[in-house]
């Protein structure tokens, strides 16, 4: 009987990998019955979710294959640049498997198709999924027909590998300029920008077609499309299965450039560079003196007046420090919460300017309202991503000292997400509405919104959850957190349509003035609800 | 089969390794010793080709590790001191993807997998049916030794093995070293237990700032310094001396 041949490092990797992706990285405790489908279940409902959302294409039901293509794509382009974003950071470089993976016998070009083909194969699960009412829609489109599905699959499937690539391309690039020192603050930096200029380019494209009120005309004809990477791939199904203008396969062509381009430079030419990176990250010795001056600089903010008062706990000035010091310093916290809050740092921006683009900024008051009612979601967001660390046993230390629940340590991390990521947020947003309001600011407008902060913040505390640094990473994969999102969301746009309203109306102070006194009732009622949980027990 | 000329590490300003030279034969069990900080795991990291030397050379089983990287990776074997493995495997998962990585075919792996049970004393239906994170520090120690041995390499590399061993499997793990040392193999074996490098290694290789300060036999290294052991020579060493002196004085501050 022959011997079954061993599966090349090739394909043992990306069986690896994707493994790893499925189950997560960390699984303590699970069995291996259990593991798989603990995630593949989140992943089943996440393929759901955008499932659902694909069947917003129906909006798009009788429009030219162009205008329904930019949405899919636009939107593709999103969902799949977030994932990728969000994901990379782990999946390529990811420290812990230094020890477990570079001294075998592989080679780095080896390791890193393996890892890509897995983000790729994840991305087409999410795109195909998104995309799937969308290829009915555009059958049926005036210019569609049956070529359109096939084309637009293939359009898919270079959109998914030009967003791998270029996320890959950006780390290779980070890697190459600026080296090993400051790899790791500039991989995370990467990564929050890829996630803001994704979002960006998938929110505003459909908009300036909206605005153009031509979606074939003057888009596809207009030189700045060029510029907006989804447009690129719109025009490829449009040049195949459209109008097959010729600016559509001028698109097409950028199109598939592009996307060979990015491949070529990321998988051949910098294929090396990876190698090195890799073996950096493994070279664990931290450059001297480093964060020192901001360490120095934290300790003494907390121990300044009036912030000397405030932290007058030491239980809630320790767990500030130590808040603020992940939020700064933690490569993996980083990754984790800067991509994740992307979206809430650009959506109230494109709010309010659309507002300022439907007859004036002054009359998009609703718009400044909401945006400063979804800061909220920050503090929400940040906090409930602030349980995971790779480092959550050391966590029993919380456990182990004399303290009846975790109060007091959520209360240090609601503080520190509060003057470190909510209140610069907000400053912007003051000096936004300022440079575009002229001399007659609506700052007013944000006080609805700040009112609501400090109840936002202790939602994700209510129960005793959120401790801050208290749970594996793996836990992290959720979908309900975007669950969780939508009623605050909802909330949130109630509350700035009656504060605009209740501007236009001239009763805005008074409605100020009983949102100060019914989030005041809630914030008591919601702190002593979360001083009374004792510590849960551990599993 | 090891050879070291000069290899040294430097990370920006800092020298971890400096100049590092010595050569290991075939069949030699060698304890590579040095205090905390000292430059052992960087110096273990280069020689299995996970971090790259900012000069010098090494050479292992003949090959060179700079311009051969891989052919040296596949004739070496290593177990880490973080132990780190991948906690969402199982137990046999894992091992047959390091097995797979080294072209061992896949039932070839199943029966050397099963050897490795059996004198490890872990039962397969643990290997099979719980993930790697829900196994004890000691069990998961186990699995990564079998994946470091289990592509039969002629080099390998121990950094604190012993550690989270209960004492049984402790001594079961040096009955193997030693055997395999017989056997051709040559083992580099890290540790701050000095007395079993004592007891198993022989020749020891002590260094400090990642700087060579003695190599040779332990017995004969004991007596040239008259220590009266190993351990006391590499306190003489590296100021452990002092450290125990200062202990004393440190503990009285506990009284009340």
């Amino acid at each position: 009987m022959n011997e079954v041949p061993a599966l090349s490092p090739a394909r043992t990797l990306r069986q690896l990998f994707l493994t790893l992706f499925l189950r997560g990285r960390g699984a303590r405790g699970l069995r291996r019955d259990r593991a798989p489908k603990s995630i593949a279940r989140k992943l089943w409902l996440t393929l759901g979710l955008y499932g659902l959302t694909g069947f917003l294409a129906l909006f798009f039901v009788r429009q030219p294959v162009f205008a329904l293509a930019v949405y899919l794509h636009a939107m593709t382009f999103m969902f799949l640049g977030m994932f990728v974003a969000s994901s990379a950071g782990e999946v390529l470089f990811n420290k812990e498997e230094g020890d477990i993976l570079l001294h075998r016998p592989v080679e780095p070009r080896t390791l890193l198709w393996a890892k890509v083909r897995v983000l790729v194969e994840v991305s087409l699960w999410l795109a195909g999924i998104f995309n799937l009412a969308g290829f009915f829609v555009g059958v049926a489109a005036p210019d569609g027909g049956w070529r359109f599905p096939l084309a637009h699959a293939i359009s898919t499937a270079l959109e998914a590998l030009f967003c791998t690539g270029s996320v890959v391309l950006v780390y290779q690039l980070c890697l190459g300029w600026f080296g090993r020192e400051r790899l790791e603050g500039l991989m995370t930096t990467a990564q929050v920008f890829v996630s803001v200029a994704v979002v960006l380019s998938a929110q505003i494209l459909p908009r300036l077609l909206i605005h153009s009120r031509s979606f074939t005309g003057l888009a596809i004809g207009s030189w700045w499309i060029v510029f907006l990477a989804p447009a690129w791939f719109a025009g490829f199904d449009d040049a195949l299965a459209g109008s097959a203008a010729m600016s559509s396969w001028l698109l097409a062509l950028v199109a598939a450039g592009a996307t060979a381009a990015v491949l070529w430079t990321a998988f051949g030419k910098l294929a090396r560079t990876y190698e090195a990176g890799l073996r950096s990250l493994n070279e664990n010795v931290s450059p001297r003196g480093r964060n020192q001056g901001r360490r120095r600089w934290l300790d003494r903010l907390v121990n300044q007046s009036p912030l000397r008062w405030w932290f007058r706990d030491p239980v809630t000035r320790a767990s500030f420090v130590l808040t603020s010091a992940y939020l700064f310093r933690d490569r993996d916290v980083k990754l984790r919460i800067y991509p994740g809050i992307a979206p809430m740092l650009v959506m109230p921006f494109i709010v309010m300017f659309q507002g300022h683009g439907r007859g004036g900024f002054r009359h998009g008051s609703f718009g400044v309202a909401f945006a400063s009612s979804y800061l909220g979601l920050i503090p929400l967001l940040t906090l409930n991503l602030l349980q995971y660390s790779q480092q959550w046993q050391a966590s029993d230390v919380f456990r182990a000292a004399p303290m009846p629940g975790p109060a007091r340590l959520c209360r240090g991390a609601r503080r520190a997400v509060l003057c470190f990521l909510t209140l610069p947020v907000l400053v912007i947003f003051g000096a936004t509405i300022w440079l575009f309001q002229g001399g007659t600011p609506d700052w007013v407008l944000l006080l609805p919104g700040i009112v609501a902060l400090p109840i936002y913040a202790l939602i994700p505390n209510l129960g005793g959850r959120s401790v801050p640094l208290s749970l594996p990473t793996e836990e992290g994969k959720s979908t309900g957190r975007g669950l969780m999102m939508i009623p605050v969301l909802l909330v949130s746009a109630a509350i700035s349509g009656v504060a605009a309203l209740a501007r236009r109306g001239g009763w805005f102070w008074p409605f100020v003035l009983v949102e100060a006194v019914a989030a005041l009732v809630a914030y008591l009622a919601m702190s002593r609800s979360i001083a009374a949980v004792p510590w849960p027990s551990m599993e | 089969m090891i050879v070291l000329d000069k290899l040294t590490k430097r990370f920006g300003p800092q020298t971890a390794v400096d100049a590092l030279s010595f050569e290991i034969p075939a069949g030699q069990i060698v304890g590579f010793l040095g205090p905390n900080g000292a430059g052992k795991s960087t110096t273990l990291k280069m020689l299995t080709g996970m971090i790259e030397p900012t000069s010098g050379s090494a050479q292992i089983g003949g090959f060179d590790l700079q311009s051969e990287t891989i052919e040296v990776k596949r004739r070496v074997g290593f177990v880490p001191e973080s132990g780190a493995v991948f906690e969402s495997l199982s137990g046999l998962e894992y091992l047959e993807m390091v097995a797979a990585l080294y072209g061992i075919p896949a039932k070839a792996a199943l029966a050397r997998i099963e050897q490795f049970i059996a004198f490890f004393d872990l039962g397969f239906d643990t290997l099979t049916d719980k993930l790697l994170g829900a196994y004890s520090k000691g069990m998961r120690r186990k699995v990564v030794i079998t994946a470091a041995l289990l592509h039969n390499p002629p080099v390998v590399f121990f950094d604190e093995p012993l550690d989270g061993l209960d004492a049984n499997a402790a001594v079961g793990f040096k009955a193997l070293i030693q055997t395999l040392a017989r056997e051709g193999k040559t083992i580099v074996y890290s540790s701050h237990i000095l007395d079993v490098v004592e007891r198993v290694c022989h020749r020891v290789i002590i260094i400090d700032k990642g700087k060579l300060l003695l190599d040779g036999k332990p017995d004969e290294l004991v007596a040239a310094h008259q220590a009266g052991s190993l351990e006391r020579l590499f306190t003489q060493l590296t100021g452990g001396a002092e450290l125990e002196r200062r202990a004393e004085d440190f503990a009285k501050t506990f009284r009340p």
